[in-house]
């Protein structure tokens, strides 16, 4: 990483993959980096993308730490700098930072079944631990996948589910009915509470819409998972990404630095201001 | 003499047969000499209320700000609000009346005339007492300032401590009230209207943006200015960096788009384009409270900017705002008769 | 390393400081004191209570470049380092909580990800104070955050107002460095000198101050009361400026924007600037949620980060005591107050 903490790295975008489309668009962005250049990250941790003239952003990244020759990073369309983004082409050079944050602790999750719960682009910061999990699936027990989407055109990683289901059990939503749809109608934590996976010997990983989290979080406390049992990965405006600028602030912690992935039992210690 | 027993029986009335949700007044301010606003609910603590010359706000600013409280609330008192209010206070309240951003019925105006005072100004009571603490200010009937201080009383005459705008002001009673409080004092003889800013107006061009660009250069952007003035109400504003009406319709293109008129960069050219948007936007609407320049940390002298904009105002279309909130607005008003034939 | 200099000498000390760096002290000038950059034959003198704008402005200026862009369409960018050459800096008449506030701003930007733009002008600045004889403001309370009026926390030279002269006090090699590069003006101090300073100091401390409950008092009872409702109460009357933030001397969020300077090619500058906790759109998202959506929580986000937060991080609270927020502050908003009546200390 650069001596110069502010100063980002030049990195060329080498795919870019339209997942949903709409005034919400997401497109996952494959950035690649020149020869000897990059980083290595852990799942879980983000990076600040730079679009000169436009500004930066502090995006999760979503490819696996195993996945040394690219970064992937799937983004909505939000702001001054996602739309900027949205409007580039594969082979534009843009600026890239980090990685910055915390991880998940998948080697303390050895052993156990991980059930992940993810709504919209909030699928993207646990795609890597999922990747992660399913390539190692002998060191834990069951791997279940909820993930929700608003319709069935707005599910991203299309292709990459079907090779998931074999691997790990699916469990797909949508919020209104479809002709069609096998799967379930009806919003994620209801999905979850249909469901109803076992807590025993279980995490529980979610990210998602605040107020989709706040219920899934509701509904495994009702399960029985204990609040050491489940994570999620939070998300606030950020500037600088090393614990300096205060955007992200949130009781003692700066999320760039603490964050963005925390326990429940963590995060209940917090003041709720995210 | 207003005696503030009779603002606190009126207060009170109004609190104890629950016509008002809170009773809008200053009291006094553990922070310095000056008072504080204050939002008094129950009727007892109306014996907190005060007035004399260190009552310096607008509190006319609270209207806008209630409101927006209001709709960020589930399940808000509509009651109207009591709001204690001087001359140049009550103006503002007829401007927001005027623009339609306060209805009549929203609001009781308890009007409180300055008589031949008016109140303070910090920076020159500082100089007058040479570095004594005041620890209270209280206008007479001839328009001295009693100042107590650790070592005694001293007796100001008004023009050494009183603010600019108490000194230049014409209407130093409320144009619009429900109970007036104090008689209306027409003569006050102190200095003539626009006096501070007729003196800028005598420097050449050259003099006057040396003088600006002097004063800009200082300015720290903390918007104490814009965030205190009752006109500076609204939801997007040139210098911020993002519109607060986001709504989950508000596409990415609409936030993208978003033009940056002004950096946040305090250079002297963002700085000076800050003062100078805030300012014709004021024009016709000000009323000259001088709030701004009172809550400047750094002293630039932000109340000529606009009662500059107040002359042309009076001398080139003859209007005074605040005054009636039937008054068409000057910016999008037309008479056959104006006085300039450029517009008929 | 103590010594002693004659008032009269004092300009001609700066003067001669002035030589090898730019010197700045403070000066009353369109109403309110300021650092402010010491011409040649300026004749210095200490008159002040306290300046209007903190000291943290010489290591962490409002505005600061990162670094300069320009991309060529079609080509990828390239991207110019601007980290600031500073020059040697030595700034006069810093008070003893501006020090202090220095101590606190170094381990905001120095811990963990070290920031090189306040490194480059930390390294370049000395911070030469003026011990308080009295209270600068009538909302002073250092005595109260673990300061004192002569605390030397985060200066370099302390110097002390004695009878006709000053007592000089070199704390760090930096302060040595000025105060031994001007044997010819400052002489020796005596045993006696050392106990004047000490009695000036003994003397300050016995003026009343602003007071607050203990630090793990504060802490506790913020922790405890943090959904009060008395945040709401306290903050009605806030107008949401940024005065409060923007004036104290270890307040340290900022922003970062992009400055273009042409469209063709592109150019511009990556530029940081204050940024403040009490304007809405600090912590709003880009769909519009906002997690600190109000002045309340707006306030108890500015008095908790330095009274709570920061003792958990750091054991020491972010807050030295100058009284600016307090003074300034456009409405009255008093942080000692607004502690006291939530944490109920």
């Amino acid at each position: 990483m650069n001596a110069n903490v502010y100063l980002p790295a030049l990195a060329r975008i080498a795919g870019i993959e339209e997942e949903t489309r709409g005034a919400r668009a997401i497109k996952t962005f494959r950035i690649e980096f020149p020869e000897g250049g990059g980083f290595d990250h852990e799942c879980g941790q983000c990076a600040m993308l730079s679009l000169f003239g436009k500004g930066e952003v502090m995006i999760s990244i979503a490819s696996a730490p195993a996945v040394k020759e690219y970064k992937q990073f799937s983004i909505m369309k939000s702001g001054r700098v996602t739309t900027a983004l949205h409007d580039l082409d594969v082979g534009d050079v843009i600026g890239i930072r980090g990685p910055y944050g915390n991880q998940f602790p998948l080697d303390q999750w050895k052993g156990r079944n991980l059930i992940f719960v993810g709504g919209g682009v909030g699928l993207a910061p646990i795609w890597p631990v999922i990747q992660t999990a399913v390539a190692n699936a002998d060191d834990f027990g069951s791997i279940t996948v909820f993930y929700g989407a608003r319709s069935s055109s707005d599910i991203m990683y299309k292709a990459d589910f079907e090779e998931l289901a074999r691997k790990a059990i699916v469990q797909l939503s949508v919020d209104g009915a479809e002709d069609g749809w096998k799967g379930y109608t009806g919003f994620v934590p209801a999905n979850l509470m249909d469901k109803a996976p076992s807590p025993d010997n279980a995490i529980a990983i979610t990210c998602g819409p605040p107020i989709m989290i706040k219920f899934v979080i509701q509904n495994l406390q009702k399960l029985g998972f204990a609040d050491e049992q489940i994570y999620t990965t939070i998300e606030n405006k950020m500037k600088c990404g090393v614990g300096k600028c205060g955007r992200c602030n949130v009781g003692k912690d700066y999320v760039c630095v603490k964050g963005p992935v925390y326990s429940w039992a963590e995060l209940k210690t917090l003041p709720q201001e995210y | 003499m207003v005696a503030i027993e009779d603002i606190r029986s009126r207060a009170k009335e109004l609190l104890e047969g629950g016509m008002v949700r809170a009773v809008l007044g200053f009291r006094r301010s553990s922070a310095g000499l000056l008072a504080e606003p204050t939002f008094v609910v129950a009727s007892e603590d109306v014996a907190s209320l005060v007035w004399d010359a260190t009552c310096v706000h607008n509190l006319a600013l609270y209207l806008v700000n209630e409101k927006k409280r209001q709709k960020a609330e589930r399940t808000p008192d509509t009651r109207p609000l009591a709001i204690i209010a001087k001359g140049c206070d009550s103006r503002a309240i007829n401007v927001l009346l005027q623009e339609n951003h306060v209805a009549r019925e929203e609001v009781v105006i308890l009007g409180v005339s300055c008589e031949g005072g008016g109140v303070v100004d910090t920076r020159k009571l500082a100089d007058a007492l040479r570095g004594k603490e005041a620890a209270s200010a209280v206008c007479d009937d001839t328009g001295k300032v009693k100042v107590a201080t650790a070592s005694g009383e001293v007796t100001f005459p008004a023009a050494d401590v009183l603010a600019d705008r108490c000194l230049e002001c014409t209407i130093a009673y409320p144009s619009v009230s429900d109970t007036m409080f104090g008689e209306k004092v027409d003569e006050r003889g102190f200095t003539a209207r626009f006096a501070a800013v007729k003196s800028i107006a005598a420097m050449s061009e050259q003099e006057r943006s040396a003088f600006w660009d002097g004063h800009f250069e200082r300015c720290i952007r903390c918007y104490a200015c814009r965030a205190v003035c009752p006109m500076c109400y609204c939801d997007e504003c040139v210098v911020d960096s993002t519109s607060f009406i986001v709504s989950p319709m508000t596409t990415a293109e609409e936030k993208a788009n978003r033009i940056r008129w002004i950096q946040r960069s305090t250079t002297p050219a963002d700085n000076a384009m800050y003062h100078m948007v805030r300012a014709m936007h004021l024009a016709g609407r000000c009323i000259d409270c001088a709030e701004c320049e009172r809550v400047c940390p750094v002293n630039i002298p932000l109340r000529l900017l606009n009662t500059s904009l107040e002359q042309e105002a009076l001398e080139m279309f003859e209007y005074t705002p605040g005054m009636d909130p039937a008054q068409p607005s000057l910016i999008s008003s037309f008479r056959d008769d104006d006085p300039n034939d450029f517009i008929r | 390393m103590e010594t002693i200099l004659k008032k009269e000498r004092l300009s001609e000390w700066v003067a001669q400081i002035g030589a090898r760096a730019t010197v700045f002290a403070p000066a009353f000038a369109d109403g309110i004191w300021n650092f402010c950059a010491v011409a040649a034959d300026t004749k210095v003198e200490f008159d002040h209570g306290n300046t209007v704008r903190p000291a943290k402005g010489f290591v962490f200026p409002q505005r600061e470049v990162l670094y300069r862009f320009r991309q060529e369409s079609g080509k990828a960018p390239e991207l110019m380092e601007t980290l600031p050459a500073a020059a040697p800096t030595v700034v006069f008449g810093v008070r003893p909580c501006d020090g202090r506030a220095m101590v606190r701003n170094d381990k905001v930007f120095t811990c963990g990800f070290n920031d090189p733009y306040y490194q480059a002008r930390r390294d370049q600045v000395v911070f030469v104070g003026l011990a308080c004889s009295e209270p600068p403001s009538q909302n002073c309370f250092c005595l109260s955050v673990g300061g004192s009026p002569h605390s030397e926390d985060g200066l370099d030279v302390l110097m002390t107002e004695l009878d006709g002269r000053y007592h000089v006090k070199a704390i760090t090699a930096k302060g040595r460095e000025i105060v031994e590069g001007a044997a010819a003006l400052l002489d020796k101090a005596q045993a006696a000198d050392g106990k004047a300073a000490a009695k000036a100091h003994a003397d300050a401390d016995k003026h009343p101050q602003r007071a607050l409950a203990t630090m793990e008092k504060v802490a506790a009872g913020l922790k405890e009361h943090f959904d009060s409702p008395k945040w709401d109460e306290l903050a009605r009357a806030c107008i949401g400026c940024g005065a409060c933030t923007y004036l104290c001397p270890s307040c340290h969020c900022f922003d970062i924007n992009d400055e273009i300077t042409s469209n063709v090619p592109l150019t511009g500058e990556r530029v940081r600037t204050w940024d403040n906790c009490q304007f809405p759109d600090f912590t709003m998202h880009s769909s519009g949620h906002n997690p600190r959506h109000d002045t309340g929580a707006r306030l108890r986000q500015r008095v908790s980060h330095k009274l709570l937060y920061f003792v958990e991080n750091h054991n020491i609270q972010q807050c030295t005591g100058c009284g600016r927020c307090i003074s300034h502050c456009p409405v009255g908003i008093d942080i000692v107050r607004v502690a006291t009546e939530v944490s109920g200390q």
